[in-house]
């Protein structure tokens, strides 16, 4: 046990007087963070611009007037529909909607009237939203006229009380980012390090046991990945208001599971690379197209399909669906329990190899 | 006296190349025994297969009569080991990497003992990467001393030290076995084997060829003295033909006369025409003996 705390001891002091892994294990993934949070971070405008040609004056048409303004996501510019149409085109308006000469008439005789509304095809989405929004404030408008009872209500309950901001998508995968980065890099590279300058072989003479020696260093790889989480998730909820809803416990969890699964991998580099240098090259080669490709920095649906298996084969994928899920609350790529099946056979498939295949010289 | 290291037929090859060709020996209680021969002859091969860190293809051998291999953890704790490689944590000090080694050990010496013994008192707060290959070497030579072993397995302790450092080691190494501890140490320096070693093993391409006390082995090939000088062309044949010479060597501008009859050869050489630099009479050495054993020096 002394010799357990020693080495322990010796590793955090090794690492602490290690600049340059310092700087990799816990500035860099804050840096992220701090980037991206000051670019994506601030509170989103997700109000619409509408245009609004009145081109009858009579009192029924201001009063559909008013129950477009009232629309809380709605920002009413009123103009000549030349002017507005214009606007539509600089990308100034998302729709255009004309109340027409008769309106008031037509709504007074209860006769048909169509309501036109300009909009971008090109901009579908955002469209879509606004085109469905018009849609119900008219037949809103319509139901007032006829007078017909309202049967059916919709009771609108959010889960969220808040909309998801791009930082909130973040935060997750960058902590995830942050454990898997830990493991390909930070765990590998000291340990093939030590072989090659021979210091495994002469702890080897010594009466220490192989174990002892793994078991120190996967501590002190699990406190750093405890720093990591603790730096993100307070700069996260301090600096950029990241509310996390989810199970702390569900939350500390996966942490867990996925630090280990990660730290393993570090292991199976370390055990198949011959040299440092081949131990970098093996490593990025899992950094780089984790990083990129397991849906940290931006939604899944951006990669084409073709890249897929890879994506599905990635430890990183799961580790972050499942963050996103437990801290704030992000739709599901694949269920929980899905996610910590993939990450438990990802650390057990490491475990075997690193047995198998870990060398001390 | 007992029996410390007991190497019977040792023999380790590296693919096609075989390292050690059956080698037998052992190495008794309170000796320093010790390993001469140029580099690549299998000393370092030898030492490692006894500490356990090599597997040998053939042979047997024990340490405190436990075989090695099978029982090399009961070896581990009684053994102190100094690798040739002084591969260590970087970034850690002096002092926390003796802490380290010792905590180990069940029992070991005071780490300030081991950092008077070894000369590094001022350095203890010094990183190991920040030490020069020297100290780096004594640190390396303290940790074998961490434990008190009964037996220091030493490869090439003195390898890269500057004089006044390497009497140090001598002076530590004599004072060791005065403890009575027992010393392996291999060496390609002949002058440290003659001065230290009790018993010295000559070891050539994987084969022992000789073994016996420095004295012994001299004495046993040599009963002439060497007269040496240096000179710009020699004639081999009027050399080999004054009074008491019985062998000539010239080695460059380096030449040697083994003679029976110092006083007549040097008497006889100055009449030599030739002008001769650095003339001087000397027994021969462990160096001799090798070059007569092998045709070749020690450090080629």
């Amino acid at each position: 046990m002394r010799a357990f705390w020693k080495l322990f001891v010796s590793n955090v002091k090794e690492f602490v007087r290690d600049k340059m892994a310092l700087f990799w294990m816990l500035a860099f993934p804050v840096f992220i963070i701090l980037l991206f949070g000051a670019v994506f971070g601030r509170e989103e405008d997700t109000s619409f611009d509408i245009g609004l040609v009145v081109e009858d004056s009579g009192p029924a048409a201001t009063g559909v007037a008013k129950a477009f303004e009232q629309v809380p996501v709605f920002n009413v510019h009123r103009g000549e529909l030349s002017e507005e149409l214009e606007a539509l085109k600089k990308g100034d308006r998302r729709a255009v909607v004309v109340l027409p000469e008769g309106l008031s008439d037509a709504i007074a005789s209860k006769e048909p009237l169509d309501i036109p509304v300009y909009y971008d095809p090109a901009s579908q989405t955002a469209s879509q939203i606004v085109l469905s929004i018009i849609r119900r404030v008219l037949e809103e408008v319509d139901r007032r006229i006829s007078g017909a009872p309202r049967i059916l209500r919709l009771s609108e309950q959010t889960i969220l009380g808040r909309r998801m901001r791009y930082i909130d998508y973040l935060l997750p995968g960058v902590i995830a980012m942050a454990l898997m980065q830990l493991g390909v890099f930070g765990t590998a590279h000291p340990i093939i390090s030590l072989r090659e300058r021979q210091v495994l072989r002469r702890l080897g003479v010594t009466p220490l046991p192989r174990s002892t020696f793994l078991a120190a260093d996967v501590l002190l790889r699990l406190l750093i990945a405890l720093i990591q989480v603790a730096l993100l998730l307070a700069i996260g909820m301090l600096l950029f208001k990241v509310q996390v809803i989810g199970s702390w416990s569900l939350f500390a969890g996966f942490i867990a599971l996925g630090a280990a699964t990660f730290i393993a991998l570090g292991f199976v580099v370390a055990s198949v690379s011959p040299t440092e240098e081949a131990g970098v090259a093996i490593s990025q080669l899992l950094n780089l197209p984790m990083m990129f490709l397991s849906g940290i920095f931006f939604p899944m649906e951006m990669i084409p399909e073709w890249m897929m298996p890879v994506v599905k084969a990635m430890p990183l994928t799961y580790l972050g669906d499942a963050l996103r899920q437990v801290m704030v609350g992000a739709s599901a790529l694949h269920p929980l329990h899905l996610d910590a099946a993939v990450l438990g056979g990802w650390l057990i498939i490491c475990i075997a190899i690193s047995v198998r295949f870990f060398r001390w010289e | 006296m007992d029996k410390i290291v007991e190497v019977k037929n040792l023999v380790k090859r590296y693919g096609e190349i075989t390292a050690v060709a059956g080698i037998s020996f052992e190495v008794y209680e309170g000796e320093i025994f010790g390993m001469l021969g140029p580099n690549g002859a299998g000393k370092t091969t030898t030492v490692e297969c006894i500490e356990g860190l090599r597997i040998p293809d053939e042979g047997r051998i024990s340490v405190f009569g436990l075989p090695v291999g099978p029982q090399s953890e009961a070896i581990k704790p009684r053994i102190g080991v100094q690798l040739q490689t002084t591969a260590l944590y970087r970034r850690l000090t002096v002092r926390e990497t003796l802490e380290l080694f010792a905590s180990f050990y069940p029992r070991h010496r005071p780490v300030d003992e081991l950092i008077e013994m070894v000369g590094l008192k001022g350095r203890e707060k010094a990183l190991v990467k920040e030490l020069s290959g020297g100290q780096r070497q004594r640190l390396s030579f303290a940790l074998a001393l961490v434990n008190d072993a009964e037996i220091l397995f030493l490869d090439e302790p003195t390898l890269g030290l500057d004089p006044q450092a390497r009497r140090n080691a001598w002076d530590i190494i004599t004072a060791m076995r005065k403890e009575g501890k027992t010393i392996f140490l291999t060496t390609h320096y002949m002058e440290e084997a003659e001065r230290l070693c009790d018993r010295v093993a000559i070891i050539d391409y994987g084969h022992i060829i000789a073994l016996d006390s420095p004295e012994a082995l001299i004495k046993g090939h040599f009963k002439e003295r060497a007269v040496v000088f240096e000179a710009e062309e020699v004639d081999e044949g009027a050399l080999q033909a004054l009074p008491g010479v019985t062998h000539v060597r010239c080695d460059g501008p380096e030449v040697t006369l083994y003679t029976t009859d110092a006083p007549a050869t040097l008497a006889a050489l100055v009449s030599f025409e030739e002008v001769l630099s650095d003339l001087h009479v000397r027994r021969a050495t462990l160096e001799d003996v090798f070059l007569k054993l092998t045709g070749r020096r020690l450090r080629d």
